[in-house]
């Protein structure tokens, strides 16, 4: 049975129920009636409550740390009015989504945690508690003879005040199942909500992390599992000319020694629906050693001779060269125009401030290093893995094993850390690879962490061409850009940064061009926005000082009364650093806003402004006293989740300032591992505090796990250059002679 | 291959593995204790941090043939029901993100109570070298203080 409801969006989906284990199961499915979609056929349950009182909840996205499984349950939980100990999650099948479209994907595509507010999905989660909550009491008030309106809820349990009498709502969730509303129920106003804004539970895996249970990709155990170690091409692009499997097959544990072949991707046998599409997920030629442990297999490996044509990518044999490359290509001044006003010939009259900035390819550095394990046979496949997207992840599935999609299983495990490194899942797809080449038997396919570190998917190289000329009071009469970027391009804070948004520059010329190489690279939490945002407000910034003008004043002149909610996060910012009071001899102040992923938009997205205070000693030793973080992002459903998104963000984006950069030697990457990629620690972390008086109220719930990473690097290099007159043009900061201080 | 007998968390192994194996990968494939780490295999993260004879070692460090009749905790024997106050505190602070340094950042903090009761700021900044990429070291800061206020 199910009742029809359109949603806030006008698109319509179905609530359906169900008896499942002797209790109740709600799904939803998509007004959409495409063929194939049965509905009720099969059962896609979103939110099962049994008899025992436990409710489980099935999320759609994986959950990469920042909370977005607790949430969706949370919200829920708000309209279910449930006992939150019951509250069990559990990840979607997404064979659910193709046996019955809409499913899952209702406002809800299995996309990476950042959406656990996302507008949607919040709706859908609130919709579903509360047509289960109607359920229960409508089946308790047939159970006492009474109205419904004489039932009410309280943390799982139905309650007749009248008579005193009470059940628990596994107690009628059989019943539940049978009811059929005449219509569902509306939701609560936000003002109604007494969980969502108010309670910030613990993350509901928190106490399998802390007794280490919690499963991980890396942790998964089959019977009878066996591990592979893998070399791919250190020249991403190259391939395995030759190898002497003899020379370590008698080494101990050695099951099997071969080689992945990009050409030998049997393809999917129907047309995918993956969320990213497949171009980027290609293999990487590679050995690969099967051995009964993974240390095992590991040393057989270390041990292999292999010899390799690196390609064509050798070409890039150092960092400068990039570098110079990418300089040739702004100096042609060719690149696609896709932000334009008024004049476009740069003029020549005012004060000119000129600039180019650099920003490296970084790795991820995902704690836990890429894994997988599977099980191939003929006729199935079943993987597990820590994906950052489950559609994603099951349509390489099927391309690389060939099979039809109803043989593959995916199977979600926690993520050790995304950052959009998982987002892809080309490295699902080398674990499929192997196991097709070793059938029948469970195989863990473990990157070691140097093999992760060299064969990333790294954030874009950019390099940027500022150019701007003042008027007579100081601001930009006309500002022309160019990004040119090495990779993977998103404009995001670039095109539509706020300066041009507000309308006070009156000459715009924002373009883009490329210079590919064969590095791949890929998602990094906050994509190319995390490179634009460090060079507009660092630009921002000196053209600020080159009109001898305060720089939160410029700002606020530049974004006019565009936004009131971007200027109170400056001033509040400002504020909090103590702006206006004088500095302490040899230090110096810095600010930075930006917004991910509305830079253009004057009420959406998350704006942060982080103000932050720095000394430099004469031996160069830098000193961040001080870490101050103003931000809107309209309203909050988890107070401890937003901090914890802001903190983690600010500490993200000043390690990828301070010390993250890859190394190009003949076309590899040269780094290996953390004694060459430099990681804050404990004792680096400068006092930062996270205000929230700029907190607009605006009715929106915007993510926030990657506005911050933005906005703190510029800040520290404005403060850096305010404390010195340095200015510093490129990250990381630490590779410019310039050292941290402990704590 | 070598008969390497040790107590892991109260309880006697006996196994027969290759003296130069990591103790972390004896625990996690040999022995099924995954709960300990594997993030850089050169003793730069942390993620593999256990308590060897009563004091915090990385685990991927520590050949077979170092733990012949010894002492290792592990996370999953850090208490018997999750309990140690740390644990408690890491739950009720929200202090991990995706959780798997944690572990390895309880097993340094749980040593650090033990060698120095009442730590500073300062201490824990110095004595905790653990990475967690997620930043979540104000709150394994602010919980490693609560844990010693309320010792």
């Amino acid at each position: 049975m199910s009742t029809k409801i359109t949603s806030m969006n006008r698109r319509q989906f179905l609530v359906s129920s169900a008896v499942v284990a002797g209790g109740l199961s709600l799904q939803l499915h998509s007004g959409d009636t495409r063929a194939g979609h049965h509905l009720g056929a099969q059962l896609s349950p979103w939110l099962q409550i049994y008899p025992d009182d436990r409710i489980i909840v099935t999320v759609p996205t994986p959950e990469i740390g920042n909370g977005a499984t607790t949430q969706h349950a949370m919200n829920i939980a708000e309209e279910l009015e449930c006992d939150w100990d019951q509250v069990e999650l559990a990840y979607a099948d997404y064979r659910e989504e193709l046996r019955s479209p809409g499913s899952f994907a209702v406002g809800s595509i299995p996309f990476f945690s950042g959406h656990g507010t996302d507008h949607d999905r919040m709706f859908y989660a609130l919709q579903l508690g509360a047509s289960a909550r109607e359920r229960l009491k409508s089946a308790a008030a047939i159970r006492w003879a009474c109205a419904v309106a004489e039932v009410r809820v309280e943390n799982s349990v139905l309650i007749h005040d009248a008579s005193g009498r009470r059940l628990r709502y596994g107690e009628v969730a059989a019943d539940a199942a049978a009811i059929q509303l005449s219509e569902e129920p509306a939701i609560k106003t936000q003002a109604q909500w007494t969980r969502l804004g108010k309670l910030s539970p613990s993350k509901l895996q928190a106490v399998q992390v802390v007794r280490g249970t919690a499963t991980f990709g890396l942790d998964v155990q089959r019977p009878g599992m066996v591990y592979a170690a893998l070399k791919q091409s250190p020249v991403h692009g190259g391939q395995v000319v030759s190898f002497d499997a003899d020379a370590v097959r008698a080494m101990p544990g050695v099951r099997a020694v071969f080689t992945l072949d990009p050409n030998d991707t049997p393809g999917s046998p129907v047309p995918v629906q993956s969320t990213f599409g497949l171009a980027d997920t290609r293999l990487r030629s590679a050995v690969v050693v099967v051995a009964d442990h993974y240390w095992q297999a590991k040393k057989a490996l270390d041990a292999l001779p292999v010899t390799w044509d690196n390609g064509l990518g050798a070409f890039w044999r150092d960092n400068a060269l990039l570098q110079e490359r990418q300089e040739q290509v702004l100096q042609r001044e060719g690149g696609a125009v896709l932000t334009r006003a008024g004049a476009q010939q740069f003029p020549e009259k005012g004060q000119q401030v000129e600039a180019i900035y650099h920003t490296p390819f970084c790795e991820h550095a995902t704690l836990e290093p890429l894994n997988g394990t599977a099980l191939y046979r003929d006729d199935d496949l079943s993987v597990w893995h820590p994906a950052q997207d489950l559609a994603q992840a099951f349509w390489v599935a099927v391309d690389e094993s060939g099979l039809q999609p109803e043989q593959v299983r995916v199977h979600q495990t926690l993520v050790g850390g995304g950052f959009g490194r998982r987002s892809m899942s080309e490295d699902l797809r080398v674990v499929v690879a192997v196991a097709r080449q070793y059938p029948g038997v469970p195989v863990k396919v473990i990157w070691s962490r140097e093999e992760t570190t060299q064969q990333g998917a790294y954030r874009t190289a950019i390099s940027g061409r500022y150019r701007a000329a003042l008027g007579d009071d100081g601001m930009p009469a006309a500002l022309h850009a160019e990004a040119c970027f090495s990779g993977l391009q998103l404009n995001l804070g670039f095109t539509d940064m706020p300066y041009a948004a507000a309308g006070t520059i009156p000459s715009l010329r924002l373009s883009v061009s490329e210079l590919p190489t064969h590095i791949v690279t890929g998602a990094y939490r906050a994509p190319c926005f995390n490179s634009h945002a460090f060079m507009v407000e660092t630009f921002i910034d000196e053209c600020a000082v080159a009109a001898g003008q305060d720089p939160v004043d410029y700002r606020l002149r530049l974004l006019g009364d565009w936004s009131p909610a971007w200027s109170q996060c400056l001033r509040v910012a400002a504020e909090k650093i103590g702006w206006d009071t004088p500095v302490p001899a040899g230090h110096g102040r810095g600010i930075a806003i930006s917004n991910w992923p509305y830079s253009g938009s004057p009420d959406a997205g998350a704006t942060t402004c982080v103000a932050v205070e720095v000394s430099v000693s004469d031996d160069d030793v830098l000193t961040i006293h001080r870490i101050e973080c103003a931000f809107d992002c309209g309203r909050v459903v988890n107070r401890n989740a937003v901090e914890a998104q802001l903190e983690g963000g600010l500490i993200f984006g000043l390690n990828m300032t301070l010390n993250e950069g890859l190394t190009l030697r003949d076309g590899a990457i040269e780094e290996t591992n953390f004694h060459q990629l430099p990681m804050l620690t404990l004792k680096d972390i400068p006092p930062m505090t996270i205000h929230w008086e700029a907190l607009s109220g605006h009715d929106r719930f915007a993510i926030i796990g990657e506005a911050p990473v933005g906005s703190i690097g510029p800040a520290v290099g404005n403060a850096i250059f305010q404390a010195t007159g340095r200015r510093l043009r490129s990250t990381p900061f630490l590779r410019q002679g310039l050292t941290l201080a402990q704590s | 291959m070598e008969q390497l007998r040790f107590v892991l968390n109260g309880e006697e192994q006996q196994l027969e593995v290759d003296s130069e194996t990591p103790l972390l990968w004896v625990l996690r494939d040999h022995l099924g204790a995954t709960g300990t780490k594997y993030g850089c295999g050169i003793a730069q993260c942390g993620a593999c941090t256990v308590h060897l004879n009563g004091r915090a070692v990385r685990s991927c460090a520590v050949p077979a043939s170092a733990v012949q009749d010894a002492n290792v905790v592990t996370i999953e024997g850090l208490s018997s029901d999750g309990s140690h106050p740390l644990q408690t505190l890491w739950v009720e602070m929200n202090v991990g993100q995706c959780g798997y340094c944690q572990a390895g950042v309880l097993m340094a903090a749980a040593d650090l109570l033990q060698r120095i009761p009442e730590p500073t700021r300062e201490d824990i900044d110095r004595e905790i070298s653990n990475i967690c990429r997620c930043g979540s070291y104000p709150r394994i800061r602010a919980a490693v203080l609560a844990a010693a206020g309320a010792s």
